[in-house]
């Protein structure tokens, strides 16, 4: 099926401004092979599409302007001159010789034709490069991403864990503060470079004799006692105490207090303690498991009384939530008539352990 | 002796005289000659450990009595960096009211128990104590949490016994307990130097800093503190050039305390404290981070400073610096 072409000639004067659509494509356009692929090329006021394959062979030319300035001859319908090529008329042959006489002889897309023609090898070479470059560093990277998989590197790469927080502590570079790159004393010792900057250095001129001085005239001027006794304010003084070596809080003082719920034996013992269960806690503990053993002698008693529902859960110690939810229900009812049966399930199974026991 | 050390020069030591920025500093080559005038040398001894001196523990206390000096960010950085160089340290917040020194060391989301729960008997000394998982050497120890009060009943009573439990701990007695004391020279003042056979005196080159120090160092004197050494802080070069600020000369001349360290000021610290990092841990380090590093290593040795840096220089050219060299 051979393309339909249309050639919309306003004036044969062709000027010589070119706009190339695709410029591969203009090589064609010089030998306007039939049946070859384009998209369209605009070259001038001629348009050739491809696309317009209706009619196989046809070959229109327009003139825009009326004036068929077209010198072959051939058929005038009004503006209009169809030539058909379909047939291989010798008329079609010369227009398309003239056309390509016509495209030739405009340089510059003959120019852009030959450039691009020229540069193609250098092109090509420039994708195959980049190409490969491509391949090379994702195979590079591929091979770097497998050398270090599940390292600690990961975890700082992916934010997990700080590079310079991390639990394993570099030792200094260097062991000595006052020489190292970044510290430079000069030779005559007059100046000295710290981080990029030049310090001129003077000698320290103060003498022991000096500070003693410095230290009498202290001493005259400032005669304090360090306190070793806080009172509040409206405590009485102890009668053996320095009054000097008293220090009042206020009773609203920000961050101290005279008040201490706990005395100072005590507070030493819980200083100098290195192992076992702090002092308050065990306290705590003690007091609760006090406080158990009373709830658990008290159920102990209720059980010699009143347990005659509960010598089922004595056979099975392990007894399922239902029934211990009843027997919370229970105890909860005992305990609201008056009863000093634990309100909790515990008791229950600390009844059973005992009964375990016996 | 550290860097900076310059040999016992007779001259320097017997004309004691003013020292500002418009005298003229002395420079060897325009000290004047004379027969007992030995030029400045330095005794460096390079790539090796500090040696500990005194007695273990070292118990420091790090008082300014001006509040805003920067006692919690000396005891955070020389603690790290005492730590670093491989001493086990203590660091007791003893800041009850104003407890800062987590917040530096990146720890406040760590302190659970202080040293109040210790004395109730809420939980054992060995479960208040915050260890550092970057160098684990490094323990901090809160006095008080920041909404709770202090019973002070027993005056510094409390942190004596914390000091003595922590010399009869299992893994061995630590080798520094540094204390960061509160500003003031209230309540929590008291307490915190109480334990102390040493302090650090943190001041600023600024006269109301200044007056503060000279009475807190009354204080400790009597109170028998007698190894007190003063760092000075913020130190701007430029303006002391520029004469609007005082040198560090001029403060040692008014408090006639041995130096252990000038800290100048730098941007970092800031940087530092907003991120919970010790500024000596930063990398590449930084002018103050050095400086730091420096004063523990002075702390370390009980050493002080003999030389200080009074101003910039123009930093001398080589011949290829016009390539960038």
């Amino acid at each position: 099926m051979a393309p339909n072409w249309t050639l919309q000639l306003h004036s044969l004067s062709f000027q010589p401004y070119v706009w190339v659509r695709k410029p591969p494509a203009l090589s064609a356009i010089s030998q306007l092979g039939i049946g070859s692929k384009w998209d369209g090329i605009r070259y001038g006021h001629l348009n050739c599409n491809s696309d317009r394959s209706r009619i196989g062979g046809n070959f229109v030319v327009k003139s825009g302007e009326g004036s068929a300035s077209t010198d072959s001859g051939g058929n005038v319908e009004g503006d209009e001159i169809v030539l058909k090529s379909g047939t291989g008329s010798v008329a079609s042959e010369d227009y398309i010789g003239k056309m390509q006489e016509m495209i030739i002889s405009s340089p510059p897309g003959v120019f852009l034709m030959n450039k691009c023609t020229r540069n193609g090898l250098a092109i090509g070479f420039c994708v195959v490069t980049a190409c490969l470059a491509i391949v090379a560093r994702v195979y590079l990277m591929r091979k770097s991403r497998n050398s270090h998989s599940g390292s600690v590197a990961d975890l700082v790469r992916r934010g997990q864990l700080r590079s310079d927080r991390r639990g394993i502590s570099k030792p200094l570079k260097y062991n000595d503060p006052f020489n190292n790159p970044l510290v430079k004393v000069d030779k005559s010792n007059s100046s000295v470079e710290m981080c990029g900057k030049v310090y001129r250095l003077a000698p320290v001129t103060l003498t022991k004799e000096e500070q003693n001085i410095h230290q009498k005239r202290r001493s005259r001027a400032y005669q304090w006692k360090r306190p070793t006794m806080f009172l509040k304010e409206g405590d009485s003084i102890p009668p053996d105490v320095d009054p000097d070596t008293i220090r009042w809080i206020p009773a609203n003082h920000p961050f101290a207090t005279t008040a201490s719920d706990i005395d100072e034996d005590l507070a030493q013992n819980n200083v100098y303690q290195k192992h076992g269960v702090p002092f308050r806690i065990q306290a705590e503990h003690e007091a609760l498991q006090r406080k158990l053993e009373a709830l658990q002698s008290d159920q102990k008693l209720n059980n010699l009384f009143i347990d005659p529902g509960s010598v089922k859960e004595f056979e099975r110690p392990f007894k399922s939530k239902s029934k211990s939810d009843e027997q919370v229900e229970q105890s909860s009812s005992d305990h609201q008539t008056g009863e000093s049966k634990p309100p909790n399930s515990f008791g229950g199974q600390s009844s059973s352990d005992e009964a375990q026991k016996s | 002796m550290r860097s900076l050390h310059l040999l016992p020069n007779p001259f320097f030591f017997n004309s004691f005289h003013s020292k500002t920025l418009t005298s003229p500093i002395p420079n060897p080559k325009f000290l004047p000659k004379s027969p007992s005038f030995t030029p400045i040398k330095s005794v460096l001894q390079w790539n090796r450990k500090p040696e500990l001196a005194g007695d273990t523990p070292r118990v420091v206390v790090i008082t300014s009595g001006k509040g805003g000096v920067g006692k919690t960010t000396t005891t955070a950085n020389v603690g790290i960096s005492l730590a670093r160089l491989g001493f086990s340290v203590v660091a007791i917040d003893a800041d009850v009211g104003l407890r800062n020194l987590d917040l530096l060391l990146g720890l406040e989301n760590r302190v659970n128990y202080t040293v109040v729960e210790v004395l109730n008997g809420d939980c054992r000394l060995d479960q208040a104590l915050v260890r550092d998982k970057r160098w684990s050497n490094f323990e901090l120890l809160c006095i008080s949490k920041p909404r709770s009060k202090l019973p002070i009943g027993f005056g510094g009573k409390a942190l004596v016994w914390l000091v003595d439990a922590l010399k009869a701990r299992q893994e061995g007695c630590p080798d520094f307990i540094i204390i960061d004391c509160p500003a003031g020279i209230d309540a929590g003042f008291i307490t915190a130097i109480t334990p102390a056979n040493e302090a650090i005196l943190v001041t600023t080159p600024d006269i109301t800093s200044l007056r503060d120090a000279d009475r807190v160092t009354g204080l400790l004197e009597c109170d028998g503190i007698r190894d007190i050494k003063m760092m000075v802080n913020r130190v701007r070069t430029d303006m002391i050039k520029g004469e609007d600020m005082m040198s560090v000369l001029d403060v040692q001349e008014m408090l006639g305390l041995a130096l252990l360290g000038v800290i100048p000021e730098d941007s970092e610290v800031i940087r530092s404290t907003n991120r919970g990092y010790p500024l000596v841990l930063n990398k590449p380090p930084t002018l103050a981070g050095l400086a730091f590093e420096q004063a523990a290593w002075r702390l370390v040795e009980q050493d002080s400073m003999t030389a200080v840096m009074v101003e910039e220089e123009p930093k001398k050219r080589g011949f290829f610096s016009f390539f960038g060299g």
